[in-house]
């Protein structure tokens, strides 16, 4: 009906929503006035949590909980107490080198596979099968085999990223090639282009938004992969990190987890995002 | 619990090696301790220096013979210790830089506080302590050489050994134990009235891993109540942290799990502990600090400077009064991860039950670090009775290889602490003596078994 | 005179169909000819084998005396729709042709001499628009720019203007008979409209319907040059010559009939006809 919605309002409206949301979360998590149970030996009380002491047991955090812990954590994001104890931007930073080398290598691979596979009916009509035997596979079903066949858990986590990221930039690349106009090629053939000069100068131009639309889908793949992987070879990154507060039953700190695997991977979005830009032709 | 059934292939056989031994048994080499050919090497060397001349040593061993020959030198010269030392090496640590696995439990206390208490240090070592995943992955990264040693369960080295959960057998060793006690059975707060074991039938309870002193327990302890482990109730492994998580959900009834996950239970207000695992078997073995067994012959002065830190740490840990000490040397975010109070609780001995109570037992949990073999002849027994191993088991020369009591008691010795006469001896456990001479007789004495 | 080009005997069949077959003319050097005649007679296919985009079923094109093997930049092509690649600008479009043409050329030259051709269309001011901010007149001119920029032997052009507005075909029409005489340059050019043909064409083939659609026809152009819209239907000659291709657009390529031709024709030598020459002066005023 209307043309685009006023910026503002749209901001606005999502802030209600969260106050909204976070507002009911606070009063679900708030104690129960009246502790419950027999009063308790003081010398006993003392030994329990909090929670525990007044008969109950400790309860999910509420937002504000988790806000003074997040100022907490942000105060301090780079920091290194020992190989088991580093801040949370260390711990992103280690995740992000891994997604890096993962996806990294997934397109280096990729992107020239699904050009030659959009451009040959025959290598694309052979190499389908495989394709689409591999591309549902689970990375933790990679992660075993990988630990078992290369031993290394750090070449392992890169190996489970690329095998996992690599499916959407190879299928787009190959259908942006494949479906580049007939019209376009035609212009290059009566240029005398010759293959070279039309692969680098009409189809790859012509291929490219689908190909970064690829690399936007195999980019969310990989950050989602590198938690996954993390969580279960351990060590640094953030995924270990969530595991880690899982150890210590901290939930506060693994809501924050997820809020800034969102956010990153929210980041990572955007930056391809300008990459589609870039390379966008309107007819 | 499913247990994967072994092909009966315990046979003896001979190796490429040439020693014989069992065929499932990973290959074994000279030992260290001096009674091998680096040992007589020694020997040889101390007799030419005394007799430089090849006439007259023939002569001399021909009059009086080579024992009393040797027993002459040994009076004058430290022969014992020569053989030794050629056996172990110069003495600096070949590799210095170590990392070291652990999984966050009390169990690993003596290799974490190693680290922030300077024993690994004060042994000319720079170690690392990694807090790992899971057991899996512990086993896993130890035997693509990742870590050089590591925190294990018990019976885990004996299972790799055997080829039993890995793909072939890998030679490890308990080189030290870490942890006696420890261990709780911890209950869901609605089980307050139903603390008989004859009461659980269809319980769902949770322990760490398949190969471990928690399952074990478990099963012989509702075993002794008549109830069987398989068909009367339910096991699963879950890793320590998801066992609090779980019974809060009511996902699980129970578990025989490490501490500090009994203690939080109660810390959180989420269970309570029914039973210390020290009742069923006061001194039972716990964790292990792990090696390959190459270790000893590859790298032997590491592995000697390894185990005094792990003797020296796990010594100091065992005094009632470094306790409290200890427990705040490794609660920390880079250690256990864990409140303070939980840690000191469970070191301490003087901790909320759950049920109302502080109870003070000092042992809950002890430290030393004997491998017995008796130990692993138990865990033997164990793993045979509920089928995780299938035929026969030569128990003592599996307990003799993966348990390593002469390299403790050599450690032990340096450090001035009693090292026991034999590595093996009885223990009492449920109420029963078991004799490591008898496995199969004990084996059998069981109604409920797989095997 | 041997033509420039001569196209001898091709043919076109799809499974057990002929298109066309038996397809013989050819075209001079400088000469401007045009094909008209309805769908489905196989035109287009016709310029795609002109060009050396598909090769012909029978029979070969010789154009300078060699048989052409594939697409060649003597022989440039103006879309129907414009083809212009939507990711370069009108120059870059322009530039990259010229860069094909002058391998050796730097990027300098090949954007200066694409200017230059743009100017030539009165599209210099546009010349860093994407084809997305050009309208549809104005991209069919980067289009021809890019054909002409190149020095071809042949112009080839595939229904150019079929796509535009009557007002915008108008202007374009004069503008091509005008860069065409200029350059003196040889050229095919494929259409429905008369009056275009009429314009630009020195020769003007009729096509019968398909299948075996044949060359039915040649009608020589004799109005004089220059022509421009303006003047084009003042000139004698003018009515007769687009009555009697008007006539063959509506009876006669339907009548025509590939196995009973009318007497006198062969594909070989198609009849030549001259209706503006025949028809009567027009009263002196």
């Amino acid at each position: 009906m209307s043309g685009s919605v006023s910026f503002w309002r749209s901001a606005g409206l999502s802030l209600l929503i969260l106050a909204l949301f976070l507002g009911a979360w606070e009063i679900a998590v708030m104690p129960k006035s009246g502790g419950g149970g027999p009063a308790l030996d003081p010398e006993y009380a003392a030994l329990l949590g909090q929670a525990a002491a007044q008969g109950g047991t400790t309860p999910m955090p509420g937002p504000s909980a988790i806000g003074v812990r997040l100022l907490e954590l942000l105060a301090d994001p780079f920091y290194v107490r020992g190989p088991n104890d580093q801040g949370i931007g260390v711990q992103i930073a280690y995740s992000l080198l891994r997604v890096g080398a993962g996806f990294g290598l997934a397109a280096i691979v990729a992107i020239p596979l699904g050009f030659v596979i959009g451009m040959s009916p025959l290598l694309n009509a052979a190499l389908n099968p495989f394709i689409q035997v591999l591309r549902p596979v689970s990375p933790l079903a990679w992660m075993p085999l990988a630990l078992y066949s290369i031993k290394d858990s750090a070449i392992s986590a890169v190996f489970v990223i690329f095998i996992c990221s690599i499916w959407p930039m190879l299928l787009n690349t190959a259908f942006g090639v494949a479906s580049v106009r007939r019209e376009w090629l035609n212009v290059a053939r009566t240029l005398e282009a010759g293959r070279w000069r039309t692969a680098i100068r009409v189809i790859l131009p012509a291929a490219a938004p689908t190909i970064v639309t690829g690399m936007r889908i195999s980019i969310g793949i990989a950050w989602l992969v590198i938690v996954a992987a993390e969580m279960l070879v351990g060590g640094t990154g953030i995924g270990y990190w969530v595991w880690n507060q899982w150890n210590n039953l901290s939930i506060a700190d693994i809501v924050i987890a997820i809020l800034m695997i969102g956010l990153v991977g929210l980041a990572l979005d955007r930056l391809l995002g300008l990459g589609a830009r870039a390379v966008a032709w309107r007819e | 619990m499913a247990f994967r059934p072994r092909p009966p292939s315990r046979r003896l056989a001979a190796c490429g090696c040439g020693a014989t031994h069992d065929s499932g048994f990973a290959c074994d080499v000279a030992p260290a301790d001096g009674t091998g050919a680096h040992g007589e090497v020694a020997q040889e060397a101390v007799l030419r220096a005394a007799f430089p001349q090849a006439a007259t040593r023939r002569a001399l061993i021909n009059a009086v013979g080579a024992g009393t020959l040797f027993a002459a030198l040994d009076s004058v010269f430290p022969l014992a210790r020569a053989r030794e030392a050629m056996a172990q090496g110069a003495g600096a640590p070949e590799k210095r830089d170590l990392k070291i696995g652990f999984i966050p439990i009390t169990c690993a206390t003596p290799i974490i506080m190693a680290d922030p208490m300077g024993f690994y240090r004060r042994n000319g070592l720079n170690v690392e302590v990694i807090r790992t995943a899971g057991w899996a992955v512990i086993r896993d990264k130890s035997i693509a050489r990742e870590y050089d040693a590591a925190h294990m369960l018990s019976p885990m080295p004996v299972a790799m050994s055997l080829g039993v959960g890995v793909a072939q057998p890998v030679p490890w060793a308990v080189a030290a134990i870490e942890n006696t006690n420890g261990q709780a059975i911890t209950l869901a707060n609605k089980h307050k009235e139903k603390r008989d074991p004859k009461d659980w039938k269809g319980f769902r309870f949770a322990v760490p891993f398949d190969f471990s002193m928690h399952n074990y327990l478990l099963r012989a302890y509702v075993a002794e109540a008549g109830l069987d482990p398989d068909r009367d109730i339910q096991i699963r492994a879950v890793p320590p942290p998801e066992m609090v998580a779980n019974l809060r959900a009511d996902n699980i009834d129970g578990f025989l799990g490490p501490d500090p996950f009994n203690q939080r239970a109660v810390f959180d207000g989420v269970g309570f502990i029914h039973v210390l695992t020290k009742e069923f078997w006061d001194g039972h073995p716990c964790c292990a600090f792990a090696v390959p067994r190459g270790m000893m012959t590859e790298t032997p002065n590491t592995f000697a400077a390894l185990m005094r830190a792990i003797v020296e740490a796990t010594a100091h840990a065992s005094k009632a009064e470094n306790r409290r000490e200890v427990a705040q040397a490794i609660s920390g975010q880079n250690y256990l991860n864990q409140p303070q109070t939980v840690v000191e609780q469970v070191l301490t001995g003087t901790f909320a039950d759950g049920l109302g109570r502080v109870q003070r037992v000092p042992d809950r949990i002890n430290f030393d670090p004997f491998p017995w073999h008796s130990m692993a002849v138990w865990i033997l027994t164990q793993m045979k009775r509920w089928g995780q191993i299938r035929g026969d088991v030569d128990y003592a020369a599996v307990a003799q290889q993966v348990f390593l009591a002469t390299e403790a008691g050599r450690a032990m010795r340096e450090l001035g602490i009693t090292v026991p006469a034999s590595a093996s001896r009885t223990h009492r456990i449920f109420g029963r003596d078991f004799d490591p001479a008898q496995p199969e007789a004990y084996l059998n004495s069981f109604a409920i078994r797989r095997s | 005179m041997t033509a420039y080009v001569s196209i001898e005997g091709i043919a076109r069949r799809y499974g057990p169909t002929t298109i066309f077959q038996d397809v013989w003319f050819g075209i001079a050097r400088g000469e401007f000819v045009c094909l008209v005649g309805h769908s489905g007679c196989g035109k287009t296919t016709i310029l795609n084998i002109l060009a050396g985009l598909e090769a012909p079923d029978d029979g070969s094109v010789i154009v300078d005396g060699e048989a052409i093997t594939g697409p060649s930049l003597d022989r440039a092509v103006v879309f129907q729709g414009h083809a212009l690649m939507p990711w370069m600008t009108a120059a870059g479009n322009v530039a990259f042709a010229i860069s094909c043409r002058h391998r050796d050329w730097s990027r300098a030259a090949c954007d200066a001499a694409a200017r230059e051709a743009l100017k030539r269309v009165g599209l210099d001011h546009a010349a860093d628009r994407k084809p997305a901010e050009l309208s549809g007149g104005m991209k069919q001119r980067v289009g021809i720019a890019r054909a002409l920029a190149i020095h071809p032997k042949m112009l080839l052009m595939d229904e150019p203007f079929s796509a535009l507005d009557a007002l915008t075909r108008g202007a374009l029409q004069d503008e091509v008979a005008r860069l065409v005489a200029e350059s003196e340059q040889t050229g095919f050019m494929i259409t429905h409209d008369v009056d275009e043909a009429i314009l630009l064409a020195d020769r003007i083939l009729l096509m019968s319907n398909g299948p075996e659609a044949r060359i039915a026809e040649v009608v020589l152009n004799t109005l004089p040059k220059p022509r421009t819209r303006a003047n084009l239907h003042h000139m004698p000659g003018y009515h007769a010559l687009r009555d009697h291709i008007l006539d063959f657009l509506i009876a006669r390529s339907r009548a025509f009939k590939a196995d009973a031709p009318p007497a006198g024709w062969s594909a070989r030598a198609v009849p030549e006809v001259s209706p503006a020459l025949s028809a009567p002066p027009l009263a002196a005023e």
